[in-house]
């Protein structure tokens, strides 16, 4: 049996990552995944420590504007996270964007839960995310803008407004570590070259095949042709997406 | 009128409440005044002399830090400048919600290290900053930083910087008309942020348009107006300004 302070320490060992607004690597990026088994066992542990009967991590795509699972307490499998998506969201979603206050619901006359989550200060009520239940929802937030949203529920949690503070901050670190897996897309940006970049970096910024060739001094027919071999080693099919996975990667600012 | 009611209900509470409270830190902000005396209590919980509340811009001049709010002295401000804040706010230093502090000793052997140089981490040791922090503050998709420093290393409780970044975050939160900036704001609207992101996702103006269930000539027109809205050139200028600014 692990102590809880022993599994804090190993989890913030795993966390112990370098500053993602850096100049790191998509291949440093990648030695610090983890699999989503690891992270529902580290959701796992947040969830225990809550005393939480059920847990599940969303993804807040840009578009649609929806929660998008992840993964849940009944992985492989998403009972939890089915019932939930399927309702109306959007309160939450909007919440997520602006805001990392974490918020709590109460569907049943639970006066002890009430008194708990009300003592919290810094968090609100919200709509109840599954029927007939309580729980606590934070909103997380990784690089490039990414957003999430953790949520845990049960009929007995309990919670201070100092661990607060420690949850939502595992949250967090839990986060990161999900959104930098990518699967498939790792292998490949290595191969890329420091010409190809270049050109990528320019049109990011503007300029028009054209300039590039002008800027760089080749011809227009070889900045074409940077660009075309960097979108297919980004799997992209058009010139914007590559510029949007270079940067989505980091291989460009 | 809002104003008003919410000066009003600060000052009763000040008047009464305050005398009593138990929780140092006070949990509702309505005004600038609130929010520099919650950094203020803030910084002295957790044993640091100054605090700097920064914005890092992506607009026309990168990387540019827009100061929110601070308790350094002007000069420092101006000796030090806004370059070299930006990148001791958005550098190595960082540290990201949950995962561990690590501090900048300026009075330690800067040699070895390629940032900040000798000169710099000498200037910033004189000016009374010895042990610098710097925080990511999440609120919602922007992200602010706050630089935490003490005038001797190992001043600041490191146990207690999780607790107050979190905090910190929170209650950024509250006043988000205080800390609104056009460079940081999402100016576009629903429609057009849905369209940018299908392209970036390799998809042509006719596919967004069946995604969406427009034509394509107003595909074309949203995304003009994201153009345009970012002063952009094209469409891929277009969709590397909203990634670097995390609006898709």
């Amino acid at each position: 049996m692990i102590s809880p302070a022993a599994r804090q320490n190993a989890e913030v060992s795993v966390n112990d990552q370098r500053n993602p607004f850096g100049s790191s690597t998509a291949g440093t990026e990648a030695r610090q995944a983890v699999s989503i088994a690891d992270a529902v066992r580290r959701c796992r542990w947040i969830a225990i420590d809550l005393n939480a009967t059920s847990f599940g991590l969303f993804m807040v795509g840009p578009s649609p504007d929806r929660l998008v699972p992840c993964f849940d307490s009944a992985y492989p499998d998403f009972s939890l996270t089915k019932s939930i998506s399927a309702r109306d969201s959007e309160e939450i979603i909007r919440h997520v964007r602006l805001s990392t206050q974490p918020r709590w619901w109460l569907d049943d006359s639970n006066a002890a839960m009430l008194e708990k989550f009300g003592s919290l200060s810094w968090a609100a009520s919200m709509q109840p995310l599954i029927d007939g239940s309580a729980g606590l929802a934070f909103p997380v937030h990784a690089e490039r803008g990414r957003c999430g949203l953790v949520v845990f529920a049960g009929g007995e949690m309990s919670v201070e407004q100092d661990m607060l503070y420690d949850i939502h901050a595992r949250c967090f670190s839990l986060f990161s570590s999900v959104s930098r897996i990518r699967p498939g897309d790792v292998g490949l940006t290595r191969a890329i070259s420091r010409r190809e970049l270049e050109c990528l970096k320019l049109t990011a910024n503007g300029y028009t095949s054209e300039e590039i060739a002008r800027l760089l001094k080749l011809s227009v027919h070889t900045a074409n042709q940077y660009l075309t071999q960097s979108a297919q080693k980004l799997n992209a099919v058009s010139r914007m997406q590559a510029v949007a996975k270079a940067l989505r990667l980091g291989l460009i600012e | 009128m809002v104003r008003g009611s919410i000066l009003t209900k600060k000052n009763t509470m000040t008047a009464s409440a305050a005398l009593f409270r138990t929780d140092t830190v006070s949990t509702r902000l309505a005004s600038r005044g609130d929010l520099t005396s919650f950094l203020m209590e803030l910084t002295a919980e957790i044993g640091a002399d100054s605090y700097m509340l920064v914005a890092i811009g992506h607009g026309e001049v990168k990387n540019d830090a827009r100061i929110v709010a601070s308790n350094w002295i002007f000069d420092a401000i101006e000796l030090v400048g806004r370059r070299l804040i930006a990148s001791l706010a958005q550098g190595p230093l960082t540290t990201v919600p949950g995962s561990r502090p690590s501090a900048l000793v300026t009075g330690e052997a800067p040699c070895a290290r390629e940032f900040p140089s000798g000169e710099e981490a000498a200037l910033l040791d004189v000016l009374g900053h010895a042990e610098i922090y710097s925080l990511a503050l999440n609120v919602g998709r922007q992200c602010f930083f706050i630089l935490m420093s003490a005038s001797q290393a190992g001043q600041i409780d490191q146990s207690m910087l999780m607790k107050a970044q979190l905090k910190c975050c929170y209650a950024l939160c509250q006043v988000p008309q205080l800390l609104a900036d056009t460079t940081t704001q999402d100016p576009l609207s629903d429609r057009e942020r849905e369209c940018l992101f299908w392209v970036s996702e390799g998809k042509t103006t006719d596919e967004v348009a069946v995604i969406l269930g427009v034509s394509s000539n107003t595909v074309n027109s949203y995304i003009t107006h994201a153009i345009q809205k970012f002063s952009a050139s094209n469409r891929a200028m277009a969709i590397a300004t909203a990634i670097r600014s995390g609006i898709i």
